[in-house]
């Protein structure tokens, strides 16, 4: 018997190339004649190209082509990003690229350009956008829906009504309701109500997402860095105007995403079709600089939340309103941020309103939690004021609210698959030791202020219906083909356990085939949402059960008996009892490629993805071939928890905040990985608390122009802005709807990170909320010192 | 034309060895070179493309700028290019002036401390942000000041000595050679001066677009700092929003001479609020004769703020200031 | 500043601003202007000013003597990833801001991104593909393969070279004094307590191996 690697520590099979400086990234790749192209990028958050003069551009020695917006095959149109356009709706978007020998004099070709630019009228408020006679981000609206443009004003009545100090909630286009929640005020016992920020904030991965085009034989070959790669093909197919089969996306290696880089990025139309157009490989190096402004962003809210409560804690109303900050092409954070809020507190009655609304700073996408993390930090505070208010405890009233299995998610108010959200947080308090920690709140060491924090964070974690594809090939070994990228999470092989535990195969005998399309990638899920570890090891666990009754079948028709007579353990396949009557996994291979067939890939299930179909023809021949669709049933929704709890010191003399301990738990059903979960867990809580504490998005509001660019003015927590030795532990209990128990854990913690931050830092300041993020030093001071405010209550981008 | 933030325009490269070439290449480019020490400011502004000098007159091989000696009269010479984690991890500086060693040693991050040297630390431009995106500011030479309209984003400028700019200075060091009471050495083809650290830095109002007195042809060549106080305690805190690769909100820095419990002279100095570093010199003569307590730190903290002005968001640096230079009398170590 | 000079452009005036921004430009291209093309490496002149250095240089990279052809203003991040194939050290912000371009100048960490090529002759050049000894990885190597280090690991090379530079002169760093002395490394997934867990492995192992 092998033993089972599902739930042991095994270090990705790709490690030793990382630490090699042998794994290549998008920009590590070099082609014959590979030549630089350079991007110039609008000086204006809002404009149009009246004229282009490139003439001295294109006289200069070594500049070889220049790409206009009007070249590429998707343009810019309406609420549609282009890679490249005329009508820039951001400081930074690219109007066009030039192509020479090399970046110096790619850049200072791009110094000899002329463009013209009409300025139109930005925004960067939301709110300004919605005053009637406000500006648009686009010429004609400010609302994104379906592509549509369409615009939103509210009358003067309704800031007039909000004050300086409240969010004005005019019409939401966006509204749903649960219950009654004039009856759930009218129940409660304690109401809390409060004006919420929550910024904006870019994701700066690591690896800027530079790329790499070259044309052979019609056929175009691109090396991206992105997310997902079977989803990326498509994408890059459209974005060069070909068809999926003429394009080989190369992406073995991805330097983080965080979710900006989901399915590739937009700006890679510009190697590929410059490429095209000048005949030469084309590197285009994202710089940290350009990364800044086509790099996506987290969707800012500016919201408000009414909370009732009865005198036990539990929660009675939930009155949600949220205004989106949607960038200039559109994001849907909110959407998620009012169904995220139900799963933490199953409200009794329950109202959401929220208007999302178009804006001239950089491109939003979905960033690791994205409208979950915010919703959890902002509302979480509130709770502990309710709580403090009860004098319920902190701990106690999360458990009260939490929901069970038999718990409801969203407006619809479906099922989901499990819960075991009480167990997470008892867990996480008991790690933490709460019990004692709780009794430091507020204590005074000198000029330094202990709070402590709980953050409770639920996000989707699962997704059905992807394929798995296996090969055995005549070496014997187990090749599984993933379509998943290699985006940091250790997925690439860690849902490929199931494979190797179904068939009782020892690790060392499964090769992982990822990172190039060209080698027969599976149907797979984009690696979005934390689907990929639930979709996956289901995927992966129907390839090997199919797998199993290939093998026993051809073992049957080979050496006579009944399929069901044989079993399959340590790359063999054998009649029960008896070891030495059966087939090594290398001669069931040669068996397999001699018969052809089903067991050959020359049959496949019908039920597969088209591109599964695609990769099972291209490897028909070459070994024994199991491909099956996940079609395990699944009722209800699949969610992860984390629950993060967090001792700060504030120092009242300085403003500064130090983060003493943390602990995290989750319910993510069953580990797969425990290292590399700890590690996820604890790199996403970390992320949270960067957002919370001080990582900055700020624009000059009178210019339209961001200033935090550059990692020291964005600034992304370092290792020292965090403690050196979090803590986590796991429920480790089996989601009852998937064969391997585990769900996905990518997206959670940031919420729980953010919001346990966020709770400390009220905590150690007497239980007052200032209620945005970020909190830094200098709003902390400031309130303490009952120095004026540096910032309106509603301000963003600050 | 167009702008592009990336790249570093081609220039001509020289690397004298000795302060003598440095100087007489220094004379012959004018205000077409550029002196590059460390680096690590120089190569921000070469990158985005706002100084394209023709050319560089790279200091790294000028070894007599680098080390650390002990004086005749017992003071120590510290050369302008000795990085500043050699200025951090000697056992000179340490011993006798930990204050310094101190500051060196939270400048930005090891990497950058192994290459940044104390006289680039020292001279560094400010990082006003509309300044460094290459706006025609006053600091720029033009007629504006972007940092100090009713909306502006300044959050990090100054309270005092404003005069049109209100940017700040960066360093790390300088308040605390300031308050070391150390001499700045500079060379030119003229010969060599000296100046008071605490004279070396200039506000707005004599010189908008620097921040020293160099002048082109100058070249900071050696920090002497005096015979270490002896008994003397010392105070440095950097407020910052991150704890590596960060500039300081406020800084302090202090020398505090206490004999019998009573603070017999003090040398308080602080950066981040103003245009240069500022000596709080009448905090200093309130402290005088005072035991270093609570009290007298709040009284000092209160003088040091008098006459400070906030701008739109940096309100905070009032409070800020007040604290940390009380800090720097009541715990002084 | 541009944007000013374009937002102005479509009214036409001639505004004292814009005035200012041209005087600025000018003189700032006009002394760039003869220098245009000297960063590539196919129409550059080879000759150099009287007194400048030489472009070609010999460089000491991982015990090898590498003669190569480098533009005054190249950064040593650049020659070592486009002109030596050394694309192990990693560009993340080429401001010396992130550390991942971080390599070893006799000894001693730097930030590839942010020295000039020119002024490392010399001295001798430590990058990720020279750790390695006789096929045995180096300590900081081997406790990332036992702790399975990094996530993403864009930053892997960077760190690793910051902990073969603290290593090497912090032999038994505590846990809060690598977090220090690491401090000039970015990980955005957040990796540090794994980081710091290859980092005290790697100290244990370099003592064992001593």
């Amino acid at each position: 018997m092998a033993e089972n690697v599902i739930g042991t520590d095994i270090s990705p099979p790709d490690l030793r190339a990382k630490i090699t400086g042998q794994a290549r990234y998008a920009e590590d790749f070099h082609a014959e004649g590979m030549v630089f192209a350079k991007l110039l990028l609008s000086p204006m958050p809002h404009a149009r190209v009246l004229s282009v003069d490139t003439s001295a551009a294109e006289r200069m020695e070594g500049v070889l082509g220049i790409l206009r917006a009007d070249e590429l095959p998707v343009q810019a149109e309406g609420t549609r990003e282009g890679a490249l356009t005329d009508e820039p709706k951001y400081e930074g978007e690219p109007i066009l690229a030039v192509a020479a020998v090399d970046e110096t004099i790619a850049a200072a070709a791009v110094e000899a350009i002329r463009v013209e630019l009409e300025p139109l009228p930005f925004v960067l408020d939301p709110l300004d956008s919605l005053r009637e006679g406000g500006p648009d981000a686009h010429v004609g609206g400010n609302v994104a829906g379906r592509g549509e443009l369409s615009s939103l004003k509210w009358p003067a009545s309704v800031f007039e009504e909000a004050g300086a100090d409240k969010l004005p909630m005019g019409e939401a286009p966006a509204e749903w309701t649960i219950g009654d929640i004039d009856a759930g005020f009218a129940e409660a016992d304690v109401v809390v109500e409060e004006t919420i920020v929550h910024q904006s904030v870019t994701h700066h991965p690591m690896e800027p997402r530079s790329c790499m085009a070259y044309w052979q034989n019609g056929k175009l070959f691109l090396h991206g860095s992105t997310q997902s790669t079977e989803r990326t093909r498509g994408n890059v197919a459209r974005m060069a105007g070909v068809e999926p089969d003429d394009v080989v996306f190369i992406g073995e290696y991805c330097g983080g995403g965080f979710g900006s880089k989901i399915s590739g990025s937009p700006i890679m139309a510009v190697p590929a079709v410059l490429s095209r157009k000048i005949g030469r490989p084309v590197m285009l190096r994202i710089t940290r600089y350009e990364e800044n402004y086509i790099g996506r962003a987290r969707a800012g809210f500016q919201g408000w939340a009414k909370i009732g409560f009865r005198a036990d804690g539990r929660m009675t109303a939930l009155d949600l309103y949220l205004v989106q900050d949607s960038g200039p092409y559109g994001a849907s954070d909110f959407f998620t941020a009012g169904t995220v809020a139900t799963a933490s507190y199953q409200p009794e009655n329950m109202r959401f309103r929220g208007v999302a609304i178009l804006t001239n700073t950089p491109p939003r996408s979905a960033q690791r939690a994205p409208g979950g993390a915010q919703i959890v930090a902002m509302l979480e505070p509130l709770v502990d004021k309710a709580a403090r208010e009860l004098d319920v405890d902190r701990l106690e009233i999360r458990k009260l609210n939490a929901p069970d299995s038999d718990g409801w998610l969203g407006p619809q108010q479906g099922p989901f698959t499990s819960a075991y959200v009480r167990e997470a947080l008892d867990l996480g308090g008991e790690l933490f030791g709460w019990e004692e920690k709780r009794q430091l709140s507020g204590q005074r060491n000198g000029t330094k202020v202990t709070g402590v924090g709980i953050g409770l964070s639920p996000f989707t974690a699962g997704s059905t219906g992807r394929d798995g594809l296996l090969v055995i090939r005549p070496d014997g070994k187990l090749h599984v083909h993933q379509g998943i990228g290699n985006l940091g999470t250790h997925s690439i092989a860690d849902t490929a356990r199931p494979a190797a535990d179904v068939l009782d195969l020892s690790w060392d005998q499964v090769v992982i085939v990822w990172g190039d399309t060209s080698k027969h990638l599976p149907f797979s899920t984009v690696q979005a949402g934390s689907q990929t570890t639930h979709a996956h090891t289901r995927a992966n666990h129907a390839a090997a059960t199919a797998m199993v009754g290939l093998l026993q079948e051809l073992a049957a028709r080979e050496l006579g008996g009944s399929p069901s007579s044989y079993r399959v353990a340590d790359g063999r396949v054998f009649r029960a009892g008896n070891r030495a009557a059966g087939l090594s996994f290398g001669e069931a291979a040669r068996v397999a490629m001699a018969l052809g067939g089903k067991f050959s890939g020359g049959e496949y299930p019908e039920d597969l993805n088209d591109a599964t179909k695609a990769a099972v023809a291209g490897l028909a021949g070459e070994g024994l071939i199991a491909a099956a669709r996940d079609n395990y049933e699944r009722a209800g929704a699949v969610y992860t928890w984390v629950a993060t709890f967090a001792q700060v010191e504030l120092d009242v003399e300085t403003g500064e905040v130090e983060i003493i301990d943390l602990a995290s738990a989750t319910d993510c059903g069953t580990v797969m990985h425990p290292r590399s979960l700890a590690a996820q867990t604890n790199g996403g809580v970390f992320q949270g608390i960067g957002m919370a504490k001080g990582q900055r998005w700020v624009f000059d509001p009178k210019w339209g122009i961001p200033f935090t660019k550059r990692f020291y003015t964005a600034r992304p927590p370092g290792i020292l802005d965090v403690p050196p030795s979090p803590r986590f532990t796991a429920v480790d209990r089996a989601d009852p709807h998937t064969p391997v128990g585990a769900k996905g854990i990518g997206e959670p913690p940031v919420g729980a990170g953010e919001a346990a931050y966020v709770c400390a830092v009220a905590d150690a300041m007497g239980g007052l909320c200032l209620c945005r993020t970020p909190l830094t030093a200098d709003m902390i001071l400031a309130e303490l010192e009952g120095r004026p405010r540096p910032y309106g209550l509603l301000d963003t981008h600050v | 034309m167009a702008i592009i933030r990336d790249m570093i325009p081609p220039f001509e490269l020289f690397q004298p060895a000795g302060v003598d070439d440095a100087v007489r290449l220094m004379r012959e480019h004018g205000d077409r070179g550029w002196v590059l020490a460390g680096g690590l400011d120089t190569f921000d502004w070469f990158k985005d493309r706002i100084k394209r000098p023709e050319a560089v007159i790279d200091l790294g091989g000028v070894d007599e700028l680098k080390g650390i000696e002990v004086a005749d009269d017992g003071g120590l010479e510290i050369g302008a290019m000795t990085s500043l984690t050699a200025v951090a991890e000697n056992g000179d500086v340490r011993s006798g002036y930990p204050l310094l060693a101190e500051a060196s040693g939270l400048v930005a991050t090891p990497q950058i401390r192994n290459q940044g040297t104390l006289g680039g630390n020292i001279i560094q431009d400010t990082r006003c942000w509309y300044y460094r995106s290459g706006w025609p500011c006053y600091r720029a030479g033009g007629n504006i000041c972007y940092a100090a309209t009713p909306r502006s984003m300044n959050r990090e400028h100054c309270i005092v000595g404003a005069s049109r700019c209100v940017a700040v200075n960066p360093s790390d060091t300088a308040p605390a050679l300031i308050a070391l009471d150390a001499e700045m050495v500079v060379a030119s083809t003229g010969g060599e001066r000296t100046y008071a650290a605490e004279d070396f830095f200039i506000g707005p109002d004599i010189d908008i677009e620097r921040m020293t007195v160099l002048e082109p042809g100058d070249l900071l060549t050696r920090i002497r700092l005096p015979a270490p106080w002896s008994g003397a305690r010392w105070y440095f805190e950097k407020i910052r929003d991150r704890k590596a690769w960060d500039f300081s909100l406020v800084s302090v820095a202090s020398m505090v001479n206490v004999e019998g419990g009573v603070i017999r002279d003090a040398r308080i100095v602080v950066n981040g609020i103003a245009p240069y570093p500022v000596r709080a010199t009448a905090s200093e003569a309130a402290v005088r004769g005072q035991a270093p307590s609570d009290e007298t730190g709040q009284a000092a903290g209160e003088i040091a703020v008098r006459g400070a002005r906030a701008l739109r968001h940096n309100d905070y640096k009032i409070a800020l200031t007040r604290n940390l230079v009380k800090r720097a009398i009541r715990d002084a170590a | 500043m541009l944007e000013t000079e374009v937002i102005q452009s479509r009214r036409g005036g001639f505004t004292r601003r814009k005035f200012i921004k041209g005087v600025i430009a000018t003189g700032a291209t006009a002394s760039a202007a003869g220098y245009l093309f000297r960063g590539s490496g196919v129409l550059a002149p080879m000759l150099s000013a009287q007194g400048a250095v030489e472009r070609l240089v010999t460089l000491n990279v991982n015990g090898q003597q590498r003669r190569v052809d480098v533009p005054k203003q190249e950064t040593l991040a650049m020659t070592l990833r486009y002109q030596l194939g050394l694309t192990g050290t990693k560009l993340g912000c080429d401001r010396a801001e992130c550390g991942a371009c971080t390599v070893l100048i006799d000894g001693v960490t730097h930030y590839g991104c942010s020295i000039l090529t020119h002024s490392v002759r010399g001295r001798e050049v430590q990058t990720i593909e020279g750790l390695e000894e006789n096929g045995q990885l180096h300590p900081v190597q081997q406790a990332v393969l036992d702790e399975g280090g990094f996530q993403c690991a864009f930053c892997a090379p960077g760190f690793t070279m910051s902990m073969v530079g603290m290593l090497s002169k912090h032999p038994n760093p505590t846990r809060e004094e690598a977090a220090h002395l690491l401090s000039g490394n970015l990980c955005r997934c957040g990796d540090y307590d794994k980081i710091l867990n290859t980092a005290m492995r790697a100290a244990e192992l370099s003592r064992s191996r001593a």
